[in-house]
């Protein structure tokens, strides 16, 4: 019965995908945010082939971090989070290979101090261990404070990469690049370097509609859009475009999609050109056995292999079953 | 000042629950680019104290080796190069890989508990380490060591000799050698003229005299030992390290039969200016008829046969005998023998009275007159029918000398009835301790012809088996070499207690005495290059690659380049060139003059008379043995050969 209609659409000129959301298996897909942006290449978008035998520079560097946490105490309501956050720069040099550059890594323990028992917070302030403190007013139901928590972790680690990322780019010999995991246009200095580009795997910023969001979310492998600028207050100026590594047919529109962000300057334009065209190569070796390995880069898998091997073991997974323990 | 560094490690050991550390194995991982390789042998250091393993040091050879990389499957190496072998070279990051190790555990230290080993750093070793690691410390120092070098260790850059125990290769502990090898690369004779020269030079005084007998059994290859060979730079700087003087052997007698004429030397060696060492080995019905029991074996001679044969020796030989017709004989010779032979048929014959002579059936008088015929037909040279013979010098063996007997040219029969009388004789003299060394090294090559797996059971086989199995008592060492272990007796391999192994054949190693080695391990010795070995000890608990300096002495194919054989010498000269190797003043016309018209019978007796005797002076000598009919010489009291330990009884 269904293969009969899927059939006649895809008879009709649909293009047969198959994706499943994540929010159809119960997870929450990233929300749509609307965002402005203009082009600052051709008139409207367009797609580019890219130039595949395009020269690699003769050494790149990746940029990716880690985070992990989880609740190690309770002091009523109040939890207590440990977590640890770690980033690292690998640079690849004339034989291919990557090596460790700069690397950086934090531990510490969220909770909200004013609210614990006395004797907790005296145990905690004794240890040492830095202590990010939480509002009174992200306290609650488990779910809010943890949310809460969440953002901290986050930023803890967003603020490791961005120090790793700055220093790393002020140290970049001539020819040199960096590439960063995630938004360039979180720092000032990242977004004004000239051979600095942000690789973003996620699109949940909207920046066209109409024809233009069709052209930009069909492009095809081995293509690039045009070159354009969002327009954001909360971010420095970046320019952007997509870039598809893999054909997204019989998978899904966002199937080996990238974003790239670079420095919002003229230059960037004739840029994107020759930078997309080694970015594709970097498509090899696929990253399995990543599940985003369609728009995960090797070298960045690597970095993060990287520091995931090098975090405290007891991060990893529950240390006890989580079965009530038989009485003794 | 001497500043000791701390040596860098160079891999880490690694355990999961699938690849866990045993105390007998265990697995690490290395940079990719390393000089560690099969049959390196490494240090774990168990890390810091307080640690799980600390302070425990472990020794072990490396066994295996992975290579992987990050890959999945390797159908995403396919989907990123989208089918293309020639983009997956492009790609612009080479994957993450790893070189993992396997190490057999060669020594822990402490020895107790023994305990799986730490997850700890991984060093190369020193000289030191593997002197430890091999367990070489215990006969290297001490008051009487006995380490003999047998080859360097190396790996990785490094070379550390190693040493074999003379109380385990030599006896009383463990003793015998085997090598073996596909021939030309598995440098098997050449191992054997290495090792023999360093147990000259490293014998430890306090186990005696010693010396070897070799049978060379194939072309010249024994037949230069006396003679320096080309060395290269690294030769030299190996036979250094390892201790050892190069140079060839200064003692090296040698013994071949003659040809047919019975005066030309049977052997490669026959170069004018090498020809004058030469012993003959020339055997009389003496010799022959206490190992008669070798030429009957070979066949399918009964008990009445070996009955008969006894009597004869028993009876007959060098005794006045009365055959019973009215004939008396002294038997010394073959032809002596065939004289009393035809006196029985004819007297038989003539009695008519039966086919019975002194309870033996005439069939089995026949049948043992044709073997015994037979050998002195087919063995003419090495056995004469008439005359005295010349032997190795039993009782007189001296310290530090080689004795070739050449039977390269010799039939199975003859070959076999020379391992059988030479062996024979050394145990004899080594049970009595009156051989003139304590110990002899008997070397054996195409050991799978003398002592096969299979086959029927022979004398010589026996008698190999018998050595193999009590001769590290004596001081009766045998170091044997063959192409194919599998082909030779079980037992006779497995009493080797040190084995090496050259180049080694594909098929072979494939056969199940290889089981226990690593498929990598099996990998190397299949393609073992020349003059590296693999070598087992009973103080190593692995095996050990070596690596050994070629010897020292004249190659035998190159000997023979260098010294050309002489073309048979019509029999005048080669008598007189006999004569003027024991008597320098002897001018050939004298001895030319001399034996013209005699006949070539009286001229081979006398001259075995003059080699026998050594005269002052040999031509007045000879030319009274020759003037003369030669007397009946008395023989010497028969010593009895002692019969073997009775081990045919014993199943297989
Ligand atoms: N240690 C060595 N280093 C280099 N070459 C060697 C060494 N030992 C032997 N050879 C060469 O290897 C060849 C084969 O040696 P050989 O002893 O005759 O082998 P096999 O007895 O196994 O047939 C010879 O040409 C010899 O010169
Ligand atoms: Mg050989």
């Amino acid at each position: 019965m269904a293969r009969g209609w899927v059939d006649a659409i895809v008879a009709a000129g649909a293009v047969p995908v198959s994706y499943v959301p994540e929010a159809s298996i119960g997870r929450q897909a990233d929300a749509a945010e609307a965002t402005v942006a203009e082009l600052v290449e051709d008139a409207e978008l367009r797609t580019h082939r890219v130039d595949a035998a395009a020269p690699a520079p003769a050494a790149v560097s990746f940029l990716d971090g880690i985070q992990q946490w989880r609740v190690v105490g309770q002091s009523g309501v109040v939890p207590l989070v440990r977590a640890y956050v770690a980033a690292a720069v690998r640079r690849r040099g004339g034989d291919r290979r990557l090596r460790t550059v700069a690397e950086r890594s934090l531990e510490f323990a969220i909770t909200h101090v004013e609210a614990l028992a006395a004797p907790v917070r005296r145990a905690l302030e004794d240890s040492g261990v830095t202590v990010v403190n939480l509002a009174a007013t992200d306290l609650g139901q488990p779910s809010r404070t943890l949310r809460a928590a969440h953002v901290q972790v986050d930023r803890a680690r967003e603020q490791l990469e961005r120090q790793l990322g700055e220093r790393c780019v002020t140290d970049l010999r001539d020819g040199e690049w960096l590439i960063v995991d995630g938004l360039l246009s979180e720092s000032e200095l990242l977004a004004r370097h000239p051979r600095t580009l942000g690789v973003i795997k996620s699109h949940g910023a909207q920046f066209f509609s109409g024809a233009d969001l069709e052209r930009a979310l069909t492009v095809p492998a081995g293509h690039r859009t045009s070159v354009f600028a969002p327009q954001s207050h909360a971010h420095q100026p970046i320019y952007s475009w997509y870039l598809r590594l893999w054909p997204w047919e019989g998978n899904d529109l966002l199937y080996g999609l990238l974003r790239i962000e670079a420095r919002a300057h003229r230059e960037t334009v004739a840029a994107a050109a020759g930078a997309s065209g080694w970015l594709v190569q970097e498509r090899a070796p696929v990253s399995t056995p990543d599940e985003r390995w369609d728009r995960l880069l090797y070298a960045i898998h690597d970095v993060e292999t990287y520091l995931r091997a090098r975090a405290p073991r007891d991060f990893l997974s529950p240390t006890a079953s989580r079965l009530p323990r038989a009485a003794s | 000042m001497i500043q000791r560094q701390t040596p860098e490690s160079i891999g880490r050991v690694v355990a999961t629950e699938l690849k866990p550390a045993t105390p007998h194995q265990f697995h690490f991982w290395t940079a990719n680019e390393t000089t560690i390789g099969i049959g390196a042998i490494v240090k774990v250091e168990g890390p810091g104290a307080g640690d799980q393993g600390s302070g425990r040091v472990v020794f072990g050879v490396v066994t295996d080796g992975f290579a992987y990389s990050d890959l999945a499957t390797p159908l995403h190496d396919v989907v990123g190069a989208e089918g293309d072998p020639a983009k997956a070279a492009e790609r612009p990051t080479v994957r993450q890989e790893i070189r993992l190790w396997t190490a057999a555990v060669l020594r822990q230290e402490p020895e107790e508990p023994l305990q799986p080993v730490p997850l700890g750093a991984v060093y190369l070793a020193s000289d030191a380490d593997v002197a430890q690691a091999l367990r070489m410390d215990a006969y290297l120092t001490g008051a009487q060591p006995t380490g003999i070098p047998v080859g360097l260790y190396t790996a990785a850059g490094h070379e550390a000799p190693v040493y074999l125990d003379a109380d385990f290769l030599l006896g009383p502990e463990a003793a015998h050698l085997n090598i073996s090898g596909v021939s030309g690369l598995a440098t098997k004779t050449s191992a054997v003229e290495f090792l023999l020269a360093s147990i000259f030079q490293h014998f430890p005084a306090h186990k005696g005299r010693i010396a070897a007998l070799c049978f060379n059994v194939k072309g010249p290859d024994l037949c230069f030992l006396d003679r320096p060979g080309a060395l290269d730079d690294a030769d030299r700087r190996r036979y250094e390290r390892l201790g050892i003087t190069p140079q060839p052997f200064e003692r090296v007698r040698y013994y071949a039969p003659c040809k047919a004429d019975g005066v030309n030397l049977n052997t490669l060696r026959t170069h004018p200016d090498l020809v004058g060492d030469v012993e003959p080995l020339v055997w009389g019905l003496e010799e022959v008829l206490d190992f008669a029991e070798v030429l009957l074996n070979r066949d399918d001679i009964d008990a009445k046969a070996d009955a008969f044969i006894d009597f004869l020796s028993d009876r007959v030989l060098n005794k006045e005998f009365d055959d019973g017709f009215g004939g008396s004989h002294r038997v010394q010779t073959f032809a002596d023998l065939d004289g009393l032979f035809r006196a029985i048929f004819d007297g038989l014959e003539l009695t008519g009275r039966s086919d019975m002579w002194r309870t033996h059936h005439i069939a089995t008088i026949r049948k043992v007159r044709n073997r015994l015929s037979n050998i002195s037909t087919r063995c003419k040279g090495l056995v004469t029918d008439d005359g005295p013979s010349n032997d190795l010098p039993w009782g007189r063996f001296e310290d530090r000398t080689v004795y070739v007997v050449d039977v390269a040219n010799v039939d199975a029969l003859g070959q076999d009835l020379v391992f059988a009388r030479a062996v024979s004789k050394l145990r004899e003299h080594l049970e009595r301790r009156d051989l003139g060394v304590e110990a002899v090294v008997v070397f054996v090559d195409e050991l799978n012809k003398y002592a096969p797996g299979d086959g029927p059971e022979t004398y010589v086989r026996k008698m190999l088996l018998d050595i193999s199995e009590r001769g590290r008592y004596l001081g009766l060492v045998l170091f044997a070499a063959e192409q194919f272990r599998s082909q030779v007796h079980r037992r006779v391999v497995g009493n080797a207690g040190t084995t090496l192994f050259g180049r080694m054949d594909a098929d072979e190693l494939a056969t199940p005495g290889y089981q226990v080695l690593s498929p990598a391990t099996k990998i190397k010795l299949a393609t073992l290059p020349i003059g590296e070995l693999m070598v087992r000890h009973p103080h190593f608990t692995q095996p050990i690659f070596l690596r050994f300096p070629r010897p020292a002495v004249l190659r035998g194919r190159d000997g023979v380049e260098r010294f050309p054989p002489a073309t048979d010498l019509p029999f005048e000269d080669a008598v007189v060139r006999q004569l003027v190797r024991l008597d320098r003043r002897i001018r050939p016309n004298q001895v030319k003059d001399l034996i013209a018209e005699r006949r070539p019978d009286d001229v081979r007796r006398a001259l075995a008379a003059v080699r026998r005797t050594r005269p002052e002076d040999a031509l007045a000598y000879f030319r009274r043995i020759l003037g003369a009919r030669v007397a009946p010489v008395t023989a010497p009291a028969r010593e009895a050969v002692p019969p073997l330990n009775p081990i045919s009884e014993e199943p297989y």
